[in-house]
Formats: C-alpha cells, structure tokens, sequence
C-alpha cells in the first residue's frame, strides 16, 4: 500500500519546497507554506500509519531537554512512519547544571549527520539559537513561553477542515486559560492573524503577558461576554501550580469563573467547537463531560492532525527538490 | 599631586577646547606642565617636550565614568585592572569608578587597599573603588563604612544587590551620614523582579521570555529618595531607565541637592528590541526598555535632570553568555564606545550640544565623587582626552581591548572616536596606540 500512498503524496506536493530550513516560530512561515504544509498534511492524514520510505536513510534526534510524553511520541512516531531512524537525548539547559553548554550539546548531535533535530527546552529561544549553529533541521517542539509551533499548525489545520475554508476572515476564536505562560498561545496567536482570525482572550489579568492586544486581539474579564457568537472556544490549561504562586487564588475560583461548561459552550455559535491542546485537566479547564464524546469537541481530532502536520514538515525539511542548502555556523 | 615632577611638558595645538565646567569651548592651545594644565589660550608659543596637532579635534577634560566593573580581584577571566584600564584609554575615560563587586567583594579596606595599589602599579587611569553598604552585599549587616572611606572608597553601593530591607537602608543611610559618605543605589525590587530577565513589555511577550516590570526600578527610587530626604545622606542614583525613575528623580531634584542621578549610555540609546534573535549581549540590568521609557530618558536628560552619563562597563566571558537567555550573565562591555554612543545618540541625534554631553562625562561626575577632576581649570591635573568627532566606525568586539566580549553595541555604527589621551600629564594614547 505504501507505493500508492507515496505516490499519491509526491503527486500533492508536486515538487514543491518550503521556504524555510528551521522551524522555530510561526513569524516564519509564509502563506504559501502554510498552505503548501497544509496541503500535504492532508494526505499524510489519508495515509494514516502506511510505513512510507519518503525518509528512509535520515536520521532524527528528539532532543527533550524539558520532559514530555504526548509530543516526543508523536514527533518520534512521525518520523518512523517516513522511514527514518530516530533516537532520543534528554538533559537540561540549565546553567545550574554547570556542564556542557547547549549550543556543544546540539552541536555534537548534529556531527552525527542527523537530518532533523527536534528540540523542546523549558527556556525560551533555545530552538532558534541552535538552529543558527547546526546543519540539520531544527524544530520547535515548545521552548518556555514562547512558541509551540506544529501545535499551532495542527489547531489551524483543525479549524480550517472543520468549516471546510482555507482561511478564518469573519470567524471568531475565543482563547481562554493562563495565556501568560502558554507557548500553545504563542503560536497559535500567531497562526490565528496569518488566517485572518477575530481572536478573543479571556482569562484573569494576571494570566495576560504585557500588551498582548499588540498581537491584534480583544480581551475579556468576563467568559460568557467573549464566548458571544465565537466559532471556536479554545481552552487552554491552568496548571496547579500557578495557583500556588499567587496568579489565581484557587483552582475552585478559576473554575467557576474561566471554566468551559456545556451551558456556556452553549453561548458559542450553534455550530462552534470546543479544542484544547491537552493535557486536560477535567473540570478544572474543561467540564469532564465535554471533553472527548462531546459532538462539539475536536480535542482527538487535534492529536491526528499533529501527526500529519509533523510528516508533512519532516518530509519537507529532510528532502528538498530545489537542492538548497542550510547555512549555519558552529561557535 | 601638586608637588614639583620634573616632568616632560606637553603642548597641544590648534584643538577645539571643550571645557564645559569653565564653559569655555573655542579653538585654542593646552599647555601641560609638570602633571598640570598650565595655560589655556589661542596661540601658546611656550617650548614643550612633544607637540601634538589637534587641528580638527576635540579637547576634552578626561572622562569620569562613575560605574564600571574591573573584577579584579577574583575573576581576572573576566577583566583585570590592567585590562580595564586600557579600554577606558580606548574610550578618553581617565576616571573611573570600580564598583565593589569582585571577589572577594570590597567589603572591607584590604580590597580596597588592593584595588588603589593595583591602580597605581598599572598606571594607566585614575581608579577611585568603592566599598560595600552591607558586608558581602547581602543586604543584612553594614559594612565598616568609615574604614572603607579611610581607606579610598569614594562612596559605598551594593551594586547589583540594591539593599532591600527599608529599615536596613535606613540605617546604612543614617550611619553614612554621620561620616560624610555618599551611598550609590541600584534601584531594584527583587520581589518585582522575580524571574524576570529582560524589560516586560511587548518584546518579552513576542519572545516568550519573563519579564522585570519598570516599577521594580521605580519602587526602589522611591524608596531610596524618601529615605535620603530623611536622613540626608547624599545618595547617588546609579543606572536609571525608566519613565517613573526620570519622574521622582526630577521631583527630589526639585527640594535637595543631596540627590544625583545617571544615566547609562545604552539606556537613551538602544530598546528592549536588541533582544530580539535572544540576542544575550542585550541582556543586562536594569534592562534595556521599551521606546516609551527611552524618549523619556532622553528628555529628562536635555532637561538636565541627569547628573552623569556612565557606561556600568560590565565584562563577562563567552560561556556565561553562550546561555539560554534565561541563565545568561548581565551586562555589556562600555568603556571604548561611551563617548561615541554619547556623541552619535545625543549630540548627533540633535538632543544636546556637545558641550552639555560632555558635561554629564567630565566635570559633573567629578562632583558627584568630589574629585578635582574633569576640568581644564589652569592647575587641574592633566587627564586630557582628544577626539576626532568626524570618524565613522562600525563596532566590533573582536577588536576591543576588554577581555570581555560582550558588547550590546556590536555591529553598531558610531560616530566620535578618542584619538590621542593624556593621564597626569603622560600621554598614554597617541593616534590609537596606547603607549606601554
């Protein structure tokens, strides 16, 4: 079967390349990218687990210097799928640890002639500076605060499929959760204005990051006001220990006052959907009920396209038709 | 320093003399005698051992830069007084003060006593160090202020530990002003800046990195201000960026002239956008701000609110930049490029004349430090610096001569550059080469 699938996929992307070598931050694509990434994802989607060859003889790091599960899983699987060999590498970025610096660290891993590293850091910035001093593809597989950004493209591509459009003019995201430390926000934001999105955000101020209406959104203290008529809701979680460091005073609270229920899903359009990017802390950012077997919810959907959208970018990045070449510098 | 030197006598012709304390600022000849200014006027004929042509140049009194960071004694990776010291001649500066902050810190008089000897053998610049306000700058017991005064220490600081505890200040500031000591104060409350490492504002949100709000800086001015007014300690305000800073500084201004303020050059100069690409030579308290705060910077300073332009020159190694920004090392080299970030950014940028720049360098940081420096008064020590405003140079740190790297300035185009430099009467640079 994979002959097909690959042939079916070579025939969508029909010889065409993306504009970047690295991907750190959504500011970086195009729209040509991202319909073009879009597009492919599409039919990796269609050829659901076929273990293609579109990789073979490419080797990937998932380099986790912060811990994870969900997304080093789908990253390292996504590889496998395309034929590629992977390994995993974890550590810490920090200074406290006083050893090697990150940058000797990626480095050394690049010396293995890898094709892709994927890097996840509790700090932000950490893909983009080591993206500038290795030859093999970086991607961002969340840094800090600041951006996530395949989670980005598989909430848009979501979105996108969902109301059967190639853009968002005209349709309302609703945000709402602890914005300030989310990378999810960062890069969906960033996503959402690229697709013409009117976005909303509500959450208490303390969990708003300074002049985040920069980003080109309104904000809302009250829920039931910003999930008025939005074609999507999207939750983001709230982790307990924010609670403990005096942004909100109780999970309780926040609950009651930002958590998702059916009657205020209900405020939403009648068609809206309800996303979270996992993981969910039921009834605390979601009402239990709502989400997996809610019609409304595309909480699973999400999770499948991250697969896709992942293929989709590590096809492109580990074979290139126009035969460009990385430029990097080692420090 | 007045005694007889028997030494070589210098005449500098055909200068623009720039002598903003006299407010004199005409072309004319300086005539150095024995360690000395003896004569400033057109058309010296007096004979003198070397002659240097300063036609087309600046002569300016040397700069006094009241915040840098030598390191010595205890990281000389990072910086040695030798080191130090030559990118001050680099930069015209023939005065500067080293902050307490080595290892161990200047809590006490043998670091200081070091700190002159070490001065002294090098022979390069005036270095005036200054001692701790609390032992180990930990912010808890004080530090033998008067033996620190004793032993040279202009004033005394925490540097980068502004003392916290109100109570504690209180007394540092009560006991100091008991022996005439000036208190120098990083304004800085921890409990604002948290994790914070950059300015917060809109750049640190498009870049996911913590930030350190301005009121950390404004709360501790206002905390420092009230508690000088009332024990009428004179206090100098080191490093101050902020809107609300420039605002209770010109207010405090307005009922005491116990209270100083400087600024650094890259805070009218560079925005928190330097830290875009996580850019860590960028990375440095207080952080670089948001435009807003820098416009209000450069009004406060044509207003004459600011009483010294400074550079808080901070060296560091590769590695403790070569971090995620979150764990990178603060601060940015400054010595060889103050005068031309001052040139270029204010008196290029039409903000101030050249002879109000050079003010905030010369004679009003002596003041502060109350050092008969920063003049070119017939009898003043000859700390001379001369430079060619026209020149146009790209910075590039590989070329410095601090051992430290990490200049926020890098790649930058500046305008002013020192050219020849006389310390005591010695001519310690001629045409870019320091003499050694």
């Amino acid at each position: 079967m994979s002959d097909k699938n690959e042939a079916n996929l070579i025939d969508i992307r029909a010889g065409q390349d993306v504009s970047f070598f690295d991907l750190y931050s959504i500011d970086q694509l195009t729209k040509e990218d991202i319909d073009l990434v879009f597009k492919v994802a599409r039919g990796f989607r269609e050829a659901k687990t076929a273990k293609l060859t579109l990789g073979k003889g490419c080797t990937q790091i998932n380099c986790f210097f912060e811990p994870s599960t969900r997304t080093q899983a789908s990253f390292d699987l996504s590889a496998k799928h395309l034929g590629m060999d992977t390994t995993n590498v974890s550590g810490s970025t920090s200074s406290a640890k006083k050893g090697e610096s990150f940058i000797d660290t990626v480095e050394t891993l690049d010396s293995y002639n890898v094709k892709t590293i994927i890097i996840r850091s509790s700090e932000a910035g950490i893909p983009e500076i080591a993206s500038r001093h290795v030859a093999a593809s970086v991607i961002n597989a969340g840094d800090g605060w600041h951006e996530h950004p395949t989670q980005g493209l598989l909430d848009s591509l979501t979105m996108l499929d969902y109301f059967g459009t190639n853009d968002m003019s005209g349709r309302t995201v609703t945000i709402v959760g602890d914005i300030r430390h989310s990378r999810v926000f960062g890069s969906l934001v960033r996503m959402l204005k690229k697709l013409n999105a009117t976005i909303r955000v509500a959450a208490p101020n303390t969990l708003l990051p300074e002049k985040v209406e920069n980003f080109g959104l309104e904000t809302f203290s009250e829920i039931e006001e910003a999930l008025q008529g939005a074609d999507v809701v999207y939750a983001l979680r709230v982790q307990e220990e924010r609670g403990s460091k005096g942004f909100i005073p109780t999970l309780r609270e926040y609950s009651k006052t930002f958590g998702i229920t059916e009657s205020r899903l209900d405020l939403a359009k009648k068609e809206a959907i309800l996303m979270h990017p996992g993981p969910v802390i039921r009834d605390i950012d979601v009402h239990s009920a709502l989400v997996s077997r809610h019609q409304k919810s595309q909480i699973l959907r999400q999770v499948e396209n991250g697969m896709a959208i992942r293929k989709a970018l590590l096809w492109f990045l580990v074979h290139r038709y126009d035969g460009a070449v990385k430029k990097y510098e080692r420090i | 320093m007045k005694e007889y030197r028997n030494m070589a006598s210098i005449l500098i012709k055909n200068g623009h003399v720039v002598d903003p304390k006299n407010n004199f600022s005409e072309m004319a000849d300086v005539l150095i005698q024995d360690g000395v200014i003896a004569k400033v006027g057109y058309g010296i004929t007096d004979v003198a051992d070397t002659i240097i042509d300063a036609k087309g140049l600046v002569v300016s009194p040397g700069l006094v830069d009241l915040q840098v960071h030598f390191r010595e004694p205890g990281r000389e990776d990072r910086e040695t007084i030798m080191t130090g010291s030559r990118a001050a001649i680099k930069g015209g500066v023939t005065s500067a003060v080293a902050m307490p902050n080595s290892t161990p810190e200047a809590d006490n008089q043998a670091v200081i006593e070091f700190v002159i000897k070490r001065a002294r053998e090098v022979g390069l610049i005036n270095i005036y160090p200054t001692g701790t306000i609390t032992k180990g700058q930990k912010g808890g017991l004080l530090a033998e202020m008067r033996e620190l005064k004793n032993s040279g220490a202009v004033a005394v600081t925490d540097d980068g530990s502004d003392v916290q505890d109100p109570e504690t200040l209180r007394k540092a500031m009560e006991y100091a002003k008991t022996h005439d000591i000036l208190i120098m104060s990083h304004c800085e409350t921890d409990t604002l800046t948290g994790g914070g490492v950059m300015h917060e504002g809109w750049v640190s949100t498009q870049l996911g990195l913590p930030g350190t709000p301005a009121v950390s800086e404004d709360l501790a001015v206002i905390k420092n201000i009230t508690l000088a007014e009332l024990t009428g300690v004179r206090l100098h305000l080191l490093h101050n960026s902020t809107i609300g800073a420039m605002d209770y500084i010109r207010r405090a201004k307005e009922k005491s002239n116990n209270i100083t303020a400087e600024v650094s050059v890259q805070h009218f100069s560079l925005t928190d956008e330097e830290c875009l690409g996580y850019n860590t030579d960028a990375k440095m308290y207080p952080p670089l701000r948001s435009s807003d705060h820098v416009e209000e910077v450069v009004k406060a300073i044509k207003e004459g609110v600011i009483d010294a332009l400074t550079t808080d020159h901070a060296p560091h190694i590769e590695p403790d930049k070569l971090l995620p920004f979150a764990d990178a090392a603060m601060g940015s080299v400054g010595l060889e490029t103050s005068f031309a970030v001052m040139n270029t950014y204010l008196v290029e940028a039409g903000h101030l004349t050249l002879e109000e720049g050079l003010s905030l360098m010369t004679n009003k940081p002596a003041n502060i430090i109350n050092i008969n420096k920063g003049h070119l008064g017939v009898g003043a020590d000859a700390d001379i610096a001369i430079f060619d405003l026209k020149r146009d140079w790209v910075v590039d740190p590989k070329v410095l001569e601090s051992k430290g790297k990490n200049c926020v300035f890098k790649g930058k185009k500046l305008k002013g550059k020192a050219i020849h430099v006389i310390v005591g009467g010695e001519v310690k640079m001629q045409n870019e080469e320091i003499l050694r």
